[in-house]
């Protein structure tokens, strides 16, 4: 392994993460500075639900692609936003297991799964950015960070597809790509939508917390059989 | 942020923009990744294909360009990266006017199919009360929101005409029924039940209220309307305006609290539940000790302890049920009408998609007092519309007076022939009044149903002849000698020439509109005193009539009228100013 990779693989990621980390307190304590609204009514709607059922059931919303019409007549959307964030997950558990535990891709079977994962995330990543460029709505909506912050994810997906099971047969180059953009993704996320994540929690909760003192979440699925699609 | 010079109306927008935000807000204004899963909830994109700024996170991110531009850091640094931009003009003040009144109804149904939780619609209503903290907002928004500052309530009704109108549906009733205790109590003291109204019904509905009346009577309530402070809606859930909404509904929890009433019950009406019940003790930032309740709860309660009876056979005709945003979305209120439904009629068809992912009447967010958006709005109706025709039912039933406005407009745009109705009209049809008549009654004489307004000339105007003959027919069917006018000359005319008892008068006419007439008549010292009651199919033109510097109409009705409808409204028209006659003799 030459100096530049194992740099890029240790000191370069530790730098990024606790950039990351450092970046994303303090994007914490911003929002949290605001104040927070207050339901001060007594409780509506059904008796059984109440607003810590009501966040939970937020919480959970997004593994019940049944629960919100938008997910349910466009499952196939689901589908891919659930394929694209298993990849996410199994790309950065990649930047764990390379450095810190490379004998864990001696297994094929968790080699399999990688590739997998992480190449039917490439394959959406492009299939998501054809959807933002040729659909009109998405393009009104788009920003360049939109735009980027795909791009940037997909070619991640790119290197990390390669970079499993971390061979160096035909060199470096793979490797290098895929930790330099590791890193480079761990800084960029807290400027950018990336760090939606860190923002799920608080929205879901506040809107599952209020939805379920109002008695709608946690929400009663009665059969829509004439969906309006 | 350069040097490009703000105009005052916009500093001060981004300036109290900062004094709103809470954390709720600041976390949708971050938390929107663009996914675009929101788009098709909206039923202004549905009407609307291929026209992206009608798209929930389009709308949103006007809003979000200049939060992001002030409050976040990314759009501080890097604004064209992720499109944020500041507010610089009046002329852009008003361009977000139109998106954030005009665009969306703030229903609801984008923040409840948002992945991320991002509720839109409650920031959009923060983005009206910032405009309409500088002025920038819709007329008929100002002219609302003055008179329910200014009167105590969003119509300007005064104390008199509440009362009056009160008294003589408690006349009505006592003649139905025969029972001087049916009569509605004012200001009574330590009732278990006091009921607040939408201003609407006092206006142009008072069947509401007398239904509501006689089966308070039938379930023996100890109940009370209040005198003052009874308008349980709230124009600040519309505006945004937490100061109105919060003065609102401190006006009505103190009146109940002073009357010392046991439990507030809000009659039909899902932005006035929701404001009164929900959101008004957070604008007010107090505590409301006692309990509050729709009426919906009250009638399928009283039903349930067997205070009163129902004959569902008395509602044969089908009916489907429309569930208003605001009571099913934002308060969980929607198995309870179907409960109540199930139980007072025959045939009830469900309408898809329902309960809290039903579509908006597309009247919602105070769209019916916008009129410079009525083209719009009626086209974004249309996904309402085929609902509406695809349950084959005759009646549509909803729980709020500002969905039965818009639903009543929708259903003339599109030519579906409904009737639009609430569950207070049915369950009145439908409850058994058992016979209690105790108190010799002091004989009055009564007139023959079919000669009510026998003695009475009323001239009806309007430029559709259907229409004249159809009000011509039912009034002198009752005992009425009618005069027919096509339009407004002809109506000056005839009016000054025959002085009739009442006029009914359509408000869009060719030639003299009926907004002139009203006002020629008014200036004219022969026919001022002359009743008007304006029938007309165009209810965005109402404020022609009412933002006038002349005594408003005796009587409003929208179109489609209904014999019974039109009948109730003309003699409580007739008997008012007759009443009134008689105590200035
Ligand atoms: S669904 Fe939510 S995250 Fe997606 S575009 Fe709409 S508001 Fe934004
Ligand atoms: S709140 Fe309703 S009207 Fe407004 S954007 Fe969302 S879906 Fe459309």
């Amino acid at each position: 392994m030459s100096g530049l990779l194992h740099f890029s693989e240790h000191s370069l990621q530790e730098f990024a993460l606790g950039f990351m980390a450092l970046v994303y307190i303090i994007r914490l304590v911003w929002l949290i500075h605001f104040k927070a609204g207050r339901d001060r009514q007594a409780q509506t709607g059904a008796a059984n639900t109440n607003p810590r059922k009501g966040f939970i059931y937020s919480w959970a919303n997004i593994a019940m692609p049944w629960a919100m019409e938008s997910t349910r007549t466009k499952f196939f959307l689901y589908v891919q936003f659930a394929i694209f964030h298993l990849g996410v997950t199994a790309a950065i558990g990649l930047s764990f297991v390379i450095p810190y535990a490379p004998g864990l891709l001696e297994s094929a079977a968790l080699v399999i799964i990688l590739k997998t994962i992480i190449g039917a995330a490439f394959i959406v990543g492009v299939m998501r950015f054809v959807r933002r460029l040729s659909n009109k709505y998405m393009r009104a909506i788009s920003s360049p960070d939109d735009y980027f912050s795909l791009t940037l994810l997909t070619a991640w997906f790119f290197f990390a597809y390669l970079s499993v099971p971390n061979s160096t047969e035909s060199g470096e180059w793979h490797l290098l790509g895929y930790f330099i953009l590791t890193a480079f993704f761990l800084v960029y996320v807290p400027f950018s939508k990336i760090s939606h994540y860190l923002y799920y929690p608080f929205t879901r909760y506040y809107l599952g917390k209020t939805m379920g003192h109002r008695g709608v979440y946690p929400m009663r699925h009665v059969p829509q059989p004439r969906e309006q699609r | 942020m350069g040097n490009r010079k703000r105009s005052y109306k916009a500093e001060k927008v981004i300036e109290r923009m900062g004094k709103k935000l809470n954390r709720q807000m600041v976390a949708s204004l971050v938390a929107c990744v663009h996914c675009g899963l929101c788009t098709e909830a909206c039923h202004y994109v549905l009407a609307n294909p291929g026209d992206p700024t009608y798209a929930p996170a389009y709308k949103a991110d006007q809003v979000r360009k200049f939060f992001k531009r002030h409050f976040d850091w990314t759009g501080r640094i890097l604004p064209w990266w992720v499109k944020a931009k500041s507010l610089y003009t009046d002329e852009e003040l008003n361009e977000l006017k139109d998106t954030v009144f005009g665009k969306c109804t703030n229903c609801r149904r984008c923040s409840l199919n948002c992945p991320m939780g991002v509720d839109y619609a409650t920031f959009n209503r923060m983005a009206r009360g910032l405009l309409v903290s500088v002025g920038v907002m819709p007329e008929g928004v100002a002219i609302v929101s003055k008179d329910q500052w200014e009167i105590g309530n969003q119509m300007g009704v005064l104390k008199e005409d509440y009362v009056e109108t009160l008294d003589w549906l408690s006349d009505e009733l006592e003649d139905e029924l025969g029972d001087p205790a049916v009569r509605i109590p004012i200001d009574k003291m330590d009732a278990d039940v006091v009921y607040s109204i939408n201003p609407r019904e006092i206006k142009y509905d008072p069947r509401t209220i007398s239904d509501a009346a006689k089966i308070f009577y039938v379930a023996g309530e100890n109940w009370t309307m209040p005198s003052e402070c009874w308008d349980m809606t709230n124009f600040g859930l519309f505006s945004g305006d937490d100061d109105l909404g919060g003065a609102v509904g401190r006006r009505l929890y103190e009146k109940v609290v002073e009357l010392r009433g046991g439990k507030l019950v809000i009659s039909e009406c899902g932005h006035g539940y929701r404001s009164t019940r929900c959101e008004a003790p957070n604008w007010a930032g107090m505590d409301v000790e006692f309990e509050m309740e729709s009426s919906v709860l009250t009638m399928l309660r009283y039903i349930k302890e067997g205070r009163i009876r129902v004959d569902k056979t008395k509602n044969k005709i089908p009916v489907t049920f429309h569930d208003s945003c605001n009571n099913a979305r934002s308060c969980g209120l929607f198995e309870e009408p179907r409960e109540l439904l199930s139980l007072v009629v025959e045939d009830f068809r469900e309408m898809y998609p329902n309960r809290a992912e039903n579509y908006c009447c597309t009247g919602g967010g105070g769209a019916m007092s916008m009129s410079e958006y009525t083209p719009q709005r009626l086209k974004s109706a249309v996904t309402k519309a085929n609902q509406m025709k695809d349950t084959g039912a005759e009646i549509v039933v909803t729980s709020c007076h500002n969905c039965v406005d818009g639903l009543t407009d929708l259903i003339r745009h599109y030519k579906l022939g409904m009737q639009v109705t609430q569950l207070v009209n049915l369950v009145a049809n439908a409850v058994v009044v058992e016979k209690k008549v105790a108190v010799p009654v002091e004989a009055v004489p009564v007139m023959a149903e079919d000669n009510v307004l026998k003695g009475y000339r009323i001239l009806v105007t309007d430029d559709e002849p259907d229409f004249v003959t159809f009000v011509s027919a039912v009034l002198e069917d009752h005992g009425a000698s009618v005069s027919r006018a096509y339009s407004g000359d002809e109506a000056l005319e005839l009016a000054r020439r025959e002085k009739p008892n009442l006029i009914t008068l359509d408000i869009a006419m060719p030639g003299k509109s009926g907004k002139e007439v009203f006002e020629e008549m008014r200036a004219d010292s022969d026919l001022k005193r002359i009743p008007v009651c304006i029938i007309t199919g165009r209810p965005e033109l109402r404020r022609l009539i009412y933002d006038r510097p002349v005594p408003p109409p005796e009587g409003y009705m929208d179109k489609p009228v209904t014999e019974d409808g039109l009948l109730l409204n003309v003699r409580k028209i007739l008997e008012t100013a007759h009443e009134k006659k008689s105590s200035e003799a």
